[in-house]
């Protein structure tokens, strides 16, 4: 897919600015505009940059015109702003200027270890396939490629490979099991979604990963796949049916799944957890899913503790300001990254609460790396987490 | 263009001002500098810098009068008249990050702002802060900067009543060419900033003047009693002609707060953008047999209930009195559009990345026949009637365009767009009306047509402030090339 793809929406574009800030909020939307100021960073910016590319004014061979387009999370919060009819395709324009580079050979170094990692072990960072189910070694759980089950839980690359971050799926399929779910992993045969690799440009890898997993699920008989990663859930729901390959199987966010388990009664909050929490949206589990954004379940769970009392912060849902880690722009450009994530930490700091509770392991990664990088005192957990405290 | 040592010696010197990461010369900036939403001529800076302290902006304009390098300052860019555009290259200083609201009065009513100020922050801000207390918002997006639209001298929702955005500025801070300081107003003297008078006003040597005379760095402006009460009124009209009675009737009332008037036939291109699809406006939309010609919209509001009921009331009452024989279609009562902010300008920003306008301030008694004339050379290009007027200082003066919301890459749309505009820049030139935000190409014309003295005070003026000509050079008072 080439900019000629895109050029229908190029020139939607008049550099208004109504992206740079939240309608009605007037605060700033875009990360990486508000980090660096200049045009280019900005979505307007980067359309311009599509649109001169396309007409050979500007050249993606400069190393300072690429890191601006990998500067771009991905948060998608400017197509929330826009109310121009090229709205929803402005970080399609940028996904493509990246794929346009990777064509042209133009590869970022920062991306070689994701991409070596990704041929060689099937995960983003490069580490051995085999150590990818070891968060779950010797917790008795089931492996869906040995054993029948009925849901497939998918860590995901990032909650497979950082020990900091395996209470995160381990609280999952304890709360999964204290509801009687008949749950497996894939263990060490688990691969990556593909997300990422689309979103920095990578669109044969995409492909790549969409195929096998899906018809890696279907061959397990599963009837659903739940994950606690929202990029990867995203890219199961938004991006696996372009593959057209038949998807025998329903997919749910982990706090999608726990709401309704929470709601059938499945699973009782009985133990109280004296907290004052606030809750951040991950973009992948709300703008990248457009109307079915999941911003309800998850308050749901934390309303539904004992103890905990949910506080918001002045963007939320649909407004969220982005973590800073989406996108490749923790590996492309880590202090982007650990800034934007900063940002967000004062917001939740402003609230009072001394926990920012997420759903998503790479805004979960990027918020402890933040907070240490930054002095923030603040705690930081994964839905699952809260709520494994209060069974 | 400078010569490329002379760039990188100012670039080095720049970034010792500011720091480095906020200054750049790298082709994609320059690029999305040197062109904006209208159908201006290219040109490209060569550097550009974001200062974000007033000392930073005095080294940098000091820096650039030395060097005798132009400086164009920028904001947000969306002025429709390509006034941003660097004409002779140079530095583009874009000021967005000074964006500090300095004071709110709320005693003598008014904001001290920094030029990265916004609409959509002055709004958010006095929201949060001073909620009994309102600023104006202009057609245009939220982004649009609050001093910008001062200096260019915009029409804004509270124009019929107070006129153009220029006239509410009740202070200045200036950074002259040659990096001197100067505050004009009581802020010269005192610690307030609640008016221009009683001095020489030379607050004139700097609004209006597209930032071709001294950077503005703080501005104080009026604000209002924010209203508890607020509706509006809505007419359809035949004719222009009785479209005309209707704004001239009105005016003299003296109730709204503000007055505009839409062709109709606008208002349906503007509804494929609210649905977002592209609005085009060519080929032209034919008007239908039972369609209206034109649409007046009134805002008015009140203190209590009764009286904006009664203000209503009355317009409803003189409407009815004196347009004896037109009958407007349906008048309608709506909420008022206060809330409307800040999608409202979404419509004309739809058409495919390019938006341009011959704007105007005129004469009332010519209205009806610039208008008129206006539409009939839109029907003659095959473009959708897209007049947008409002009235001004309660009638005193009128604000008038064809708004033309249009697609950059289709060359047709362009070429009947740029004719267009040149013949109804003739057209308001013949009936007296004046664009404002001039685009340099219509500054030329009007000073074919002025007064030789009156330009030559502008010559005299521009070198007076700024004798090496680097801010913003090839605009007001450019010396004759």
């Amino acid at each position: 897919m080439g900019l000629d793809d895109v050029k229908e929406w190029l020139y939607g574009c008049t550099r208004c600015g109504t992206c740079k800030d939240v309608l009605n909020l007037f605060i700033p939307a875009c990360p990486a505009g508000e980090r660096f100021q200049l045009e280019s960073y900005f979505p307007s910016g980067q359309v311009s940059i599509a649109r001169a590319v396309s007409k050979g004014i500007l050249s993606l061979a400069d190393d300072e015109i690429r890191e601006r387009i990998y500067a771009c999370t991905g948060c998608l919060s400017c197509e929330q702003q826009c109310g121009v009819y090229h709205h929803q395709h402005i970080f399609e324009i940028v996904r493509t200027l990246r794929t346009e580079a990777v064509t042209q050979g133009l590869l970022n170094p920062a991306y070689m270890v994701m991409y070596y990692g990704l041929r060689k072990d099937d995960n983003v960072f490069g580490k051995p396939k085999s150590e990818r189910g070891d968060w779950a070694k010797d917790r008795g759980v089931k492996y869906a490629t040995q054993d029948k089950v009925d849901i497939l839980y998918h860590a995901g690359c990032m909650l497979s490979f950082d020990p900091e971050l395996w209470e995160v799926p381990r609280s999952a399929i304890s709360l999964m099991r204290a509801a009687g779910v008949d749950v497996g992993i894939m263990g060490m045969e688990e691969a990556c979604c593909g997300g990422r690799a689309y979103e920095i440009g990578y669109l044969g890898e995409f492909t790549k990963y969409a195929q096998h997993c899906v018809e890696t699920f279907n061959s397990l008989g599963v009837s659903k796949v739940v994950t606690s990663c929202s990029d990867g859930y995203s890219t199961f729901k938004t991006l696996y049916p372009r593959v057209n390959i038949e998807m025998r199987f329903e997919v749910l966010h982990m706090v999608e799944y726990l709401d309704q388990l929470v709601n059938e009664g499945s699973i009782k909050f009985k133990r109280k957890v004296p907290m004052k929490v606030t809750y951040h949206d991950p973009c992948h589990l709300g703008r990248h899913l457009s109307q079915a954004g999941v911003y309800e379940p998850p308050r749901n769970i934390l309303r539904s503790i004992p103890g905990i009392e949910l506080v918001e912060m002045e963007r939320t849902r649909e407004n969220a300001w982005c973590c800073g880690a989406g996108a490749g722009v923790s590996q492309a450009n880590p202090e982007l990254a650990l800034w934007t994530a900063n940002e967000r930490l004062k917001e939740a700091k402003a609230t009072g609460a001394t926990a920012l509770v997420t759903s998503c392991p790479w805004c979960e990664r990027n918020f402890k790396d933040a907070a240490r990088e930054c002095g923030q005192q603040i705690q930081i957990y994964d839905v699952a987490e809260i709520a494994r405290k209060a069974i | 263009m400078l010569e490329a040592s002379v760039k990188s010696g100012v670039a080095e010197e720049l970034a010792k001002i500011v720091g480095s990461e906020f200054v750049s010369t790298n082709q994609a900036d320059l690029y999305i500098y040197s062109y904006d939403m209208t159908q201006a001529e290219p040109s490209w800076p060569d550097i550009v810098v974001l200062p974000k302290s007033l000392e930073e902006v005095q080294a940098i304009v000091r820096l650039a009068n030395k060097e005798k390098v132009p400086v164009t300052p920028y904001v947000a860019g969306g002025n429709i008249g390509g006034l941003t555009i660097p004409l002779k290259g140079g530095i583009v200083l874009d000021l967005k990050r000074m964006d500090r609201i300095i004071e709110v009065n709320d005693i003598d009513m008014y904001a001290v702002v920094e030029p990265g100020v916004t609409f959509g922050h002055m709004k958010a801000y006095l929201e949060k802060h001073h909620p009994n207390l309102m600023y104006t918002y202009a057609f245009s997006p939220p982004s649009t900067g609050v001093m910008t639209n001062a200096l260019v001298q915009g029409l804004d929702n509270l124009s019929f009543r107070y006129g153009a955005a220029s006239h509410w500025v009740s202070g200045l801070e200036v950074v002259l060419p040659t990096a001197e300081l100067v505050r004009i107003g009581s802020c010269a003297v005192s610690k307030t900033w609640q008016a221009i008078v009683p001095f020489p006003e030379l607050a004139g040597l700097f609004l209006g003047w597209q930032g071709t005379t001294g950077i503005i760095t703080k501005m104080a402006v009026s604000l209002w009693p924010k209203p508890k009460h607020t509706g509006g009124l809505h007419f359809q009209l035949m004719d222009m002609e009785s479209a005309y009675e209707l704004l001239r009737v009105l005016s003299r009332t003296r109730i709204p707060d503000d007055i505009i008037g839409t062709s109709y036939a606008l208002g349906r291109v503007s509804q494929t953008a609210m649905e977002h699809k592209k609005a085009s406006i060519y080929p032209a939309q034919p008007r239908r047999p039972d369609e209206p010609e034109f649409n007046v919209s009134v805002e008015i509001s009140g203190n209590t209930k009764d009286e904006l009921d009664a203000k209503m009331k009355v317009i409803e009452e003189v409407v009815n009195e004196e347009l004896k024989g037109i009958k407007p279609i349906e008048p309608r009562r709506s909420p008022g559009a206060y809330a409307g902010f800040p999608m409202q300008a979404l419509p004309v920003l739809s058409g495919g990345g390019g938006l341009t306008w011959v704007g105007t301030y005129g004469p009332m008694s010519r209205w009806l026949e610039t208008a008129k004339k206006g539409c009939e050379l839109q029907d003659k290009y095959n473009i959708t009637r897209s007049c947008y007027t409002r009235v001004m200082n309660e009638g005193h003066f009128v604000g008038l365009r064809w708004m033309l919301p249009y697609d950059k890459e289709d060359p047709e749309t362009v070429k009947r767009v740029e004719a267009l505009c040149a013949e109804q820049l003739e057209l308001v030139l013949d009936t007296g009306f004046i664009p404002y935000k001039t685009p340099v190409w219509a500054i030329r014309k009007l000073e074919e047509r002025a007064d030789p003295n009156w330009v030559k005070l502008h010559r005299r003026i521009k070198q007076m402030l700024d004798p090496n000509n680097i801010l913003n050079p090839g605009r007001w008072g450019a010396p004759q090339e």
